[in-house]
């Protein structure tokens, strides 16, 4: 159990930026050998805590007493010698070295030794993969792997250290449920060694299984302490966003059968196989399955980044070949990918320039230039109308939260006003407050008339958005929900006991 | 094969280059094929060599240094003359004078690039300028002739660690440069390899904010990077004042490009992060096979230049490739 050691006592710290207050006045103590989570919304102040904490960043006022000792301006280095491991969210990986080197670099740094030896980074490297339970390749370069695989190299890596507290922030969210589920455990054993964690995530099931207290922020401020035991989802959700947070259901109005639309027994070898779906106007239709069902690939199939072998597709009745994204946007169909940060933002440019993006033919004038003062009145617009929080429209797109990210994706996809629009996991990693927001938008897009595909691992945002939903395995079709039985009241159980028995197929299938 | 494997493509692509280059040459000329051509390209490729591998360590650091040619000349000019004036003809003494004055000015870049933050290239630009314009100021730039050289000067100029005779009767042999040459280069490969400040030198080139989060003092590292590049500049300056009859000090400057070209031909990636030694003295030998050869095919020396920015963008166009290739595969589209 926690012992009465305090490990970290932060008091009163406030961080600045330029333009932006990310934290102020925040006091928090971390106890040896207690499980606390950060918990609040995108771009509340969570990371900046982290980082300030782990000597990456200094605070503006305040003070830090680790280990009984009190700290001014520590560096990293500092921390780290006081037992301090972070799993930063933007992993800060070695990207052109190698699995083994990224992962026993910080034990490496530790130790000082002055030479290095590369079967002893190689040990170490297999050691922390092996406690785990995953197998990458020693050699691979980082910039090879997926996001998944470099979380899970990210984790390895702080787990190569006897820290003393290990803040983990936001590691899961590209893992698969079993990945998650190994963590949460070796948390939990890490736990009964009596290191304290610090964890943050969006997943508040995850949170709520394994946490001991929760510490809530909302827009910089500390709003409390809390007993995991004695706090629930919706009193949560309510500390973070400082209101009542619920989703609303949709149901399609729209009297119009015809297709918007349709695809037709479209196959690509390796990705999905024999697929057919028919897209109304203010249809959402549901694509859930597991990772790796080919719903991602299908996606990019129908926005001609992925050519299929074989079948058809019908945009309103007319048959369409797609070849790349700009036949897909000519035709009225939008995407929102699965991986915001690589697939669909421009991060080093602006608010303004990344909304411009997707519509630069509408703003082009008379002699293929931009208008550059129509193109900051719709940035300002999308701002104002997804309340997405910035300073100015000439704030670059990285250094905003996630849930901001995907809210300046999804305006700018918003303003090419498309008839089919495709959103690929739109609510990974992001907060509930904008979680709910993208809901609103979504529904009502589909209520002013917009096709909708949304793509989602999560079945409580396929039956909260979807009319109608598809379940993928392995790339196969096996199951589709129709309006009438999306309505019946124990849909949510029947389609996560559908994807529960994939799961274990899918499990027999591999051994 | 297992060699085979362990290089990268560029590496691959350089040995592919060379091999058919000098099956070219040699179906014209078969004097080609002979040991003088070797020691003859080991002998004007030494300084080249030397400069390369800290060029190298720079480019890994996600840096660039061009004021490297100015540094080597600084110390090696400035070593011969106050050897002259002092009447010293110890050759360890000689080098240790120019190999101070390098690491001093080295260490000039670092508290620069540190303090200023600005791109090392503008900054190292303007300490090119600075350092030999002080060069200039204090010792001069009067021209040394061969006859003047003090002896360690000529001992090494003509010292050879194998003698043979050639066809026409003449006496040919592997110059003592190589010995620096090859301390330089096993010295480099076991910084970036074996130690824990190579590892940050990498560290760093991928991702200077995440090398500062793992511990490393990146700024400490900066100074031993420009510092050994300037080491090396100092060594540099001494084998290259040894190779030429007549020391110009002039003639130095203005060589960076070429040998941050033969760097980046090797496969070091100018954003950082990523170099192999093996890569670089590839890219050396391609550019000393152009401008050691062409004569043989009767071609002028000019077309050095050409062909050497040919490779380079040969491989710049197939790098880019590759990458969009690869981005495809995992659905990134750039711009
Ligand atoms: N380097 C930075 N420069 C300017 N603003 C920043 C920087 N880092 C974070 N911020 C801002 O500080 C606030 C808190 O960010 P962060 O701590 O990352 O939030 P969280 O981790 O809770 O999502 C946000 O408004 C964010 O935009
Ligand atoms: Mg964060």
């Amino acid at each position: 159990m926690a012992g009465t050691n305090n490990i970290v006592v932060a008091e009163h710290i406030c961080k600045s930026y330029v333009g932006v207050q990310a934290l102020s006045d925040v006091s928090i103590t971390i106890k040896e050998g207690e499980i606390k989570c950060l918990a609040g919304e995108n771009g509340c102040g969570k990371s900046t805590f982290v980082k300030i904490i782990a000597g990456v960043e200094n605070a503006t006022s305040g003070t830090i007493r680790i280990n009984g000792r009190e700290m001014t301006k520590h560096s990293a280095k500092d921390a780290i010698n006081e037992g301090i491991q972070v799993i930063f969210q933007d992993l800060s990986l070695f990207g052109a070295m190698s699995v083994a080197e990224n992962i026993a670099m910080n034990k490496l740094v530790k130790e000082g030794k002055p030479l290095t030896n590369d079967r002893e980074i190689k040990r170490i490297a297999k050691e922390a993969l092996d406690l785990i339970g995953v197998d990458i390749p020693l050699d691979a370069q980082i910039q090879e792997l997926s996001i998944a695989n470099r979380q899970l190299i990210a984790i390895c890596r702080a787990l190569t250290l006897d820290a003393k507290l290990l803040f983990m922030d936001e590691p899961t969210t590209a893992l698969t449920k079993n990945e998650v589920d190994r963590l949460l455990e070796i948390v939990l054993g890490l736990k009964a060694r009596n290191i304290a964690i610090v964890f943050i995530s969006h997943k508040l099931d995850e949170v709520m299984r394994i946490a001991d207290s929760i510490t809530v922020i909302r827009d910089g401020h500390k709003i409390g302490d809390f007993d995991a035991a004695e706090i629930d989802a919706a009193k949560l959700a309510y500390y973070m966003t400082g209101r009542q947070v619920d989703y609303q259901h949709y149901h399609r109005d729209d009297a119009a059968e015809a297709s918007l639309l349709e695809v037709r027994n479209l196959t690509k070898k390796g990705n999905y196989e024999d697929i057919s779906l028919n897209l109304r106007k203010g249809d959402i239709l549901g694509l859930t399955g597991l990772l790796g069902a080919g719903r991602t690939e299908l996606a990019f199939s129908i926005f001609g980044m992925n050519r299929p072998d074989s079948g058809e597709i019908f945009v309103e009745g007319k048959k369409v070949t797609i070849n790349d994204p700009d036949d897909a946007i000519d035709l009225g169909i939008g995407l929102v990918p699965e991986e915001r940060a690589t697939q669909g933002l421009f991060l080093s440019k602006s608010v303004n320039e990344n909304v411009a993006a997707a519509i630069l033919k509408r703003l082009k004038g008379f002699m293929g230039n931009i208008n550059s003062g129509k193109s900051r009145d719709l940035a300002k617009e999308a701002i104002g109308q997804f309340r997405i929080k910035v300073y100015d429209e000439d704030t670059v797109v990285s250094t905003l939260s996630g849930g901001n990210q995907q809210k300046a994706l999804i305006a700018r996809w918003a303003a090419s006003k498309p008839k089919i629009f495709i959103l690929d996991t739109p609510t990974v990693g992001i907060d509930i407050g904008s979680k709910a927001e993208i809901y609103e938008y979504i529904q009502k897009f589909a209520a002013e008339g917009m096709g909708i595909i949304l793509i989602s691992d999560e079945v409580e945002e396929i039956v909260a958005n979807c009319n109608r939903v598809i379940v993928m395995f392995n790339g196969r079709k096996v199951k589709e929900y129709t309006e009438e039985e999306m309505l019946s009241p124990d849909i949510k159980e029947q389609i996560n006991s559908l994807v529960e028995s994939g799961k274990t197929a899918g499990k027999e299938e591999a051994s | 094969m297992k060699f085979l494997k362990k290089i990268d493509k560029t590496q691959r692509f350089l040995i592919v280059i060379i091999a058919v280059y000098c099956i070219v040459v040699a179906s014209r000329n078969s004097a080609f094929l002979s040991l003088s051509t070797l020691f003859a390209l080991i002998r004007s490729a030494a300084g080249t060599t030397i400069l390369s591998m800290g060029v190298l360590m720079v480019m890994i650091s996600g840096g660039i240094d061009v004021s490297f040619p100015a540094i080597a000349i600084f110390g090696g000019y400035t070593s011969l003359r106050v050897c002259m004036a002092q009447g010293i003809t110890n050759m360890f003494l000689t080098f240790l004078i120019s190999i101070a004055i390098g690491i001093l000015l080295g260490f000039g870049n670092a508290i620069l690039v540190n303090i200023l933050k600005l791109e090392p290239f503008i900054i190292t630009l303007s300490t090119a300028s600075v350092y030999f314009g002080l060069m200039t100021i204090l010792v001069g730039t009067k021209n040394v002739g061969a006859t003047d050289l003090p002896p360690q000067f000529r001992t090494l100029s003509s010292l050879k660690l194998i003698t043979t005779t050639n066809q026409y009767g003449g006496k040919i042999g592997l110059s003592v440069f190589i010995i620096p040459v090859v301390l330089c280069i096993v010295l480099t490969w076991f910084i970036l390899r074996k130690t824990l400040i190579g590892k940050g030198i990498f560290a760093m080139g991928c991702n200077t904010e995440a090398a500062r989060r793992a511990g490393f003092n990146v700024n400490l590292l900066r100074f031993f990077i420009y510092g050994y590049a300037g080491f090396l500049g100092g060594v540099m300056g001494i084998i290259y004042i040894a190779g030429t009859n007549s020391v110009n000090p002039v003639s130095l400057v203005g060589t960076e490009m070429s040998v941050i070209a033969c760097v980046v031909i090797g496969g070091a990636s100018p954003s950082g992060g990523y170099g192999t030694i093996f890569g670089t003295i590839l890219g050396v030998i391609l550019y000393y096979l152009f401008n050691q050869t062409l004569v043989y095919l009767g071609l002028s020396a000019s077309w050095q230049d050409f062909f050497m920015g040919i490779v380079l963008l040969f491989s710049l166009i197939t790098t880019s490739w590759q990458r969009r290739v690869q981005n495809r595969k995992n659905f990134i589209y750039t711009e």
